[in-house]
């Protein structure tokens, strides 16, 4: 089995990043 | 263009977004920790359990802004072209997820980050129509005037969609073709089959979560 483990974490990663993010914006716009 | 706005929004963070999160979450830990290798291609064929569902939910947040535009052309109701600006960005957002987690697997199976193929390129143009969309709202002053042409430009930019879920069928490419949304049966073990309807569950939970949340968000900067 190939050893790719670094682009699999890297995806999942960089996902996370982008749906925190998003939702950090939702955060930050929402403030009074 | 007739006034709405909704006397009492609801909060922008409530149970919903975060009965999505915590789905989502599930789904993750259920693919890394107690869904079985590929064994051809390895760790990274588990790149499939969040690729797929969002583009998926891509699919259903831009189709979202398409029947919300068709719906603000024929209506004229600003409610539905606050849905449709809400489904664009978290369309926007989905869209990237798939274009970032796209390359990632395919560097390692593949041998390179990107081809110039035709379920890629296809993808790419419809994030550039949607962040296009964006720029878009941003540039025209008058509301009336904003809200329809970005209707139109929404309403086109949707009807990219079945030709991208089409072109691994229609094109030669080196894209694979669908596994489960295809006439016969699911190509997958059934461990890894519910891994993926899980994931793609959760992430269409995420998607009307987001869309849900956003509309709020716009709501109460109206209100």
């Amino acid at each position: 089995m190939p050893d790719n483990r670094a682009y699999f974490i890297a995806a999942y990663v960089l996902a996370g990043v982008l749906f925190g993010g998003y939702i950090a914006s939702l955060w930050w716009r929402s403030r009074k | 263009m007739t006034e709405s706005s909704p006397a009492k929004p609801g909060p922008v963070f409530d149970w919903f977004l975060f009965l999505a999160v915590a789905l989502v979450a599930t789904a993750v830990v259920r693919a890394l920790a107690f869904t079985p290798y590929e064994i051809a291609q390895g760790a990274a064929q588990k790149i499939y359990y969040i690729h797929v569902p969002a583009a998926l939910s891509a699919y259903l947040a831009l189709g979202i802004v398409a029947v919300m535009s068709v719906m603000f052309l024929w209506l004229h109701d600003p409610r539905a072209d606050r849905l449709a600006l809400a489904a664009a960005e978290v369309g926007l957002l989905f869209t990237t997820v798939v274009l970032v987690t796209g390359p990632l697997w395919a560097k390692p199976i593949w041998g390179t980050w990107w081809s110039w193929d035709m379920r890629l390129n296809l993808t790419m143009f419809l994030w550039f129509l949607t962040a296009a969309y964006l720029v878009l709202r941003g540039a025209v002053d008058d509301e009336a005037m904003r809200a329809r042409f970005c209707a139109v430009l929404g309403i086109l930019a949707a009807l990219l969609i079945p030709f991208i879920h089409l072109s691994v069928y229609l094109f030669r490419t080196m894209h694979p073709e669908p596994i489960v949304l295809q006439p016969g049966p699911p190509k997958l073990p059934a461990e890894m089959l519910y891994t993926w309807i899980l994931g793609v569950v959760a992430f269409a939970v995420l998607c009307v979560a987001l869309i849900r949340a956003r509309y709020r968000l716009e709501v109460n900067r109206d209100a």
